[in-house]
């Protein structure tokens, strides 16, 4: 019997999938994991019917965390780390289509549901978390038990559990109260089962034949509401939500009008536009930054933490809360600082509580002539594509393109030579437009760099940490260029080139639908110049681009590869 | 480590200012700064006979043992105490209550942190070196004068003479005199921290200034290599005790004050306060921008012996240095016993540079570290 047929005939048995999981659970520990990592890499193969449209997506760490705040409370802490994601083509989002659970993320995701389940039962959150009171507290109750893993379940697996489903977690959940005489050690074991089901880590699509037009199929109502959920608020469907996918509302334009724009007018859209902006300028990667203390000093551990957190603050007070111009991210002078950052980038920040502790979030606005605006000046961006030591107007060239512009630039070529480039004593280079040019010389190297370093050089005054200076190695910064014909000194005047440029907003555009799909959208449809269009006439507000493309049938199409696929069957 | 030390002072320049101002000077400037190191100016050149011809002292295993004997104990009794409690960190019952109660009043035992008078003389080697930071505090000349090793001026530092044989003050910065770096490193983290701002037409040029320390509302920040963050923001307290309005000059690239008493109210554990009467000033500026200051005149000895006295566990040299205090003290002698109540003293410190503000958000002072300081806080109507 093979792993697989393993896991088959526990789905058999129990008539859900994560109970292949749990009865893994008595075999060895390096079995066990072996077998439930192969769950779920059998269970995404087994969704993924096309190569090019795989149709399940792992959920993120942060679209973790937030569900369990969202389901049980900020009070529940999660502090381990979870799997590492994978970006793909400029977005982890695309990445997750891809993502499986390897053993040692299984580990990670078990001791987090053990951690989480603990912190729901016990005696600080039982009270208002588990909504009935057990006839006993140290024997099962099937009746609070299946109250609580039904409503839960539900909210954790986005659609209402089957009967099968509740009567077998309500049997574990018996079976461990009555051995450890504690009905609560009994929803914590079910509870932890539901955790670590691929049912809740993985989004999946399921689709149905669509009754409109026979012999059609479309997304059934809970992979849309799963959908929308994901996309705008980073978070599992709430109850209305859920409602409106199990009353068919959902699968009507104007249901689904009703609940996107309930939705985008929510509070919770914060979360949402967060999570895409993070994922868009790869903020995780800051996880990993380190710059050299010895050189900046002032990129303290409160500066790298703060530093991505200046760039979202930024987004969502100008696309949320003052709904401007998606364009103008990149000209605004309006930021927030704390006193870490401030240092940083050398301004003053007044702070007047006493002893300013904890540092707090002041709204900073730069003045007119400041070398400082927009999102790319900040240290989210000049620091994170920067080295440890020095600048990189490559790199920064590089993630210009593609996170702004959607332009893919290729790798190096295998056996460059970076020497000259990587020599900053070097007495005739003094700076790294000088080495740059030089190394342009070579002319494999020409091409790629022609894209990359004029916009990265335009950054040049901002040190690896994200500083300002004028001089390197005691020479006068250049940070001169021409973008579409403008020209440009500096990132003030380079943002100011680039704010009608149209492949701006055309790539956040794409980058927002595949935000919200897992895929890049393809050709050129009249779906596609609708979402385009919309965005356009709302002067590019950037909530309008969510909700039209939330709204457009192109979001839950169903691939032709996959029906046909499914045909076959 | 000492000359490297004397060479950078000796290249330190005001001369370096015009080279971080911006094209066009202001008509009066005032740069910000706080100071994020701070000690008894300690001179030690690295060796172990440099001032303290006999060595005597020993460590504090040594002489606390010979204070033992000096009580009665006898000699492998007293260093067997010394070596329990050197062989451990936590305090050994029996040390203590040896070691800190060896106080006699009356002829009972009692706490030498308590009744420091209560303890016969240890009788430590003073200093008799040559040198020593300082300022010339009377105007006369005298057999207890130092020469100071920048100025090479005639100084006053009693202070020196009584602590510079004992081990733990024969430091060079960055290092400072034991107790007082462990202080430090609470005080940075807890306690606010004190603003100095510099007013002048223009400091790039010799000429008439103001210096202003204060204390903020706040306490340092540390930067990635845990010494004091540059340019950050400190909100001036305006209620603060600390606020001394000091008349100066920049003269050859040095920056002395007219003599004042000067006050600093502090919230740590060494240094509750330092106050200092005809108060003396020498302030320095490095190329990087960083100040190092001297700043001497008569203190409370009591006061500053206090500040060791009042963390037994940590006693160290506690009474050694109480009683050298005492018997060196220079000043203010008092009316009836005749015992001198303050003794000449120098402190070292450094600043780096910072934003200065008012409670109201208005900029008081700005670093000049930085290539555009601004001189309005953005964030003030918030």
């Amino acid at each position: 019997m093979t792993i697989f047929e393993k896991v088959e005939i526990d789905k058999t048995m129990n008539g859900i999938r994560h109970f292949s999981v749990r009865h893994a659970k008595s075999l060895s520990v390096g079995a066990c994991l072996l077998v439930i990592a192969a769950s779920f890499g059998a269970r995404a193969a087994e969704t993924n019917v096309s190569a090019d449209k795989p149709t399940s997506m792992r959920i993120s760490s942060s679209q973790y965390r937030r569900t369990i705040a969202d389901i049980f409370g900020s009070s529940i802490v999660i502090t381990a780390r979870f799997e590492a994601e994978t970006r793909e083509n400029g977005l982890l989002a695309i990445g997750a289509l891809n993502n499986s659970v390897s053993e040692d993320g299984f580990e990670r995701y078990y001791e987090i549901a053990k951690d989480v389940a603990a912190q729901v039962t016990d005696k600080r959150h039982r009270a208002v978390l588990i909504p009935c009171k057990p006839k006993s507290a140290t024997a099962g109750d099937e009746v609070c038990a299946r109250k609580f893993l039904a409503t839960t379940g539900r909210l954790l697996f986005r659609r209402p559990l089957k009967n099968d489903e509740i009567q077998a977690l309500v049997a574990v959940s018996k079976d461990t109260a009555n051995k450890k005489k504690d009905f609560y050690a009994g929803i914590s074991t079910s509870l932890i089962d539901l955790l670590i089901s691929p049912d809740f880590l993985f989004r999946y699509r399921n689709i149905e034949p669509d009754p409109a037009r026979p012999g059609h199929f479309r997304l059934d109502s809970y992979s849309k509401a799963a959908i929308l959920s994901s996309f705008l608020w980073n978070s599992n469907p709430d109850d209305l939500l859920l409602k409106a996918a199990e009353n068919g509302s959902l699968q009507t334009d104007k249901g689904l009008a009703m609940q996107v724009d309930r939705m985008i007018s929510s509070p919770e859209i914060e979360s949402g536009v967060r999570a895409f902006f993070s994922d868009m300028l790869g903020l995780d990667q800051f996880d990993v930054l380190s710059k050299d203390a010895k050189f900046f000093p002032r990129f303290t551990p409160d500066a790298k933490r703060d530093a991505p957190e200046q760039t979202l603050r930024t987004i969502v007070d100008h696309v949320v809360d003052r709904q401007g111009d998606y364009r103008d991210l990149f000209t605004t002078r309006h930021t927030f600082m704390t006193r870490a950052l401030a240092a940083l980038y050398g301004v003053p920040l007044v702070e007047t509580t006493d002893n300013a502790r904890p540092m707090r979030w002041l709204a900073y606005t730069y003045p007119e002539g400041d070398p400082r605006a927009g999102i790319l000046s900040q240290a989210s961006f000049v620091a994170l594509y920067s080295g440890a030591g020095r600048t990189s107007p490559t790199i920064r060239g590089k993630n210009f393109r593609l996170n702004i512009l959607c332009q893919v630039v290729p790798p190096p070529p295998p056996n460059v030579d970076f020497s000259l480039i990587q020599d900053i004593t070097n007495p005739k280079f003094k700076t790294v437009r000088d080495r740059l040019t030089a190394h342009r010389s070579n002319p494999t190297c020409a091409g790629c760099h022609r894209l990359m370093d004029p916009v990265g050089l335009a950054f040049e005054n901002f040190d690896s940490s994200g500083g300002f200076r004028t001089t390197e190695n005691g020479v006068p910064i250049d940070t001169s260029g021409e973008w579409n014909g403008v020209k440009f000194s500096g990132p003030v005047e380079l943002t100011k080139a680039l704010h009608d440029d149209p492949a701006v907003t055309a790539c956040v555009a794409r980058k927002v639908f595949a935000f919200a799909s897992g895929a890049m959208p393809s050709g050129n449809s009249a779906q596609w110049k609708e979402i385009q269009t919309k965005f356009a006439d709302s002067h590019f507000n950037f909530l309008q681009l969510m909700r039209a493309i939330a709204v457009s049938d192109l979001l839950y199409s169903v691939p032709e590869t996959r029906v046909s696929l499914l045909e076959h069957k | 480590m000492p000359n490297k030390f004397h060479n950078l002072l000796s290249v330190s320049i005001w001369m370096a200012l015009p080279l971080c101002l911006n094209p066009i000077a202001a008509q009066a400037e005032s740069r910000g700064y706080v100071i994020g190191w701070l000690a008894t100016a300690s001179y030690y050149t690295g060796d172990v006979k440099m001032g303290c011809p006999d060595g005597r002292n020993g460590g504090v295993v040594e002489m606390h043992a010979r204070e033992l004997e000096a009580i009665g104990f006898g000699k492998k009794e007293a260093v067997e105490l010394q070596r329990k409690q050197r062989d451990t960190d936590a305090i050994v019952p029996e040390y203590r209550d040896k070691v800190y109660n060896r106080a006699r009043i009356n002829g009972k035992e009692g706490s030498v942190f308590t009744y420091p008078d209560f303890t016969s003389d240890p009788n430590v080697e003073l200093y008799s070196g040559k040198y020593a930071y300082g300022f010339d505090l009377t105007g006369t000349a005298g057999p207890s004068k130092f020469e100071d090793p920048e100025t090479h001026a005639r100084v006053d530092n009693q202070l020196w003479r009584a602590l510079g044989c004992i081990n733990q003050y024969r430091t060079f910065p960055p290092q400072k005199p034991m107790l007082e770096d462990t202080s430090w490193d609470v005080f940075v983290d807890n306690a606010p921290a004190w603003t100095v701002q510099i007013n002048g037409d223009d400091l790039s040029k010799d000429g008439k200034v103001t210096v202003t320390i204060g204390r903020a509302t706040q306490h340092l920040l540390r930067d990635a290599t845990s010494s004091t963050l540059r340019d950050a923001t400190y909100i001036v307290d305006p209620a603060s005790k600390t606020r001394n309005v000091l008349e100066g000059e920049i003269k050859d690239g040095v920056l002395t004050i007219k003599p004042a008493h000067i006050y600093l109210e502090g919230e740590l554990p060494f240094y509750m306060d330092i106050e200092l009467d005809n108060g003396h000033m020498r302030v320095n500026r490095q190329p990087d921008g960083k100040l190092i200051a001297y700043m001497g005149g008569f203190t409370d000895w009591k006061r500053y012996a206090y500040m060791s006295t009042a963390r037994p566990f940590q006693d160290a040299a506690a009474i050694e240095g109480y009683h050298a205090l005492k018997k060196v003290a220079d000043s203010d002698p008092d009316p009836v016993t005749g015992q001198n109540r303050k003794i000449s003293a120098t402190f070292r410190w450094e600043a780096v540079p910072a934003y200065l503000a008012d409670s109201k958000g208005n900029i008081l002072a700005s670093p000049d570290d930085l290539v555009q300081p601004q001189k309005v806080a953005n964030n003030a109507a918030q």
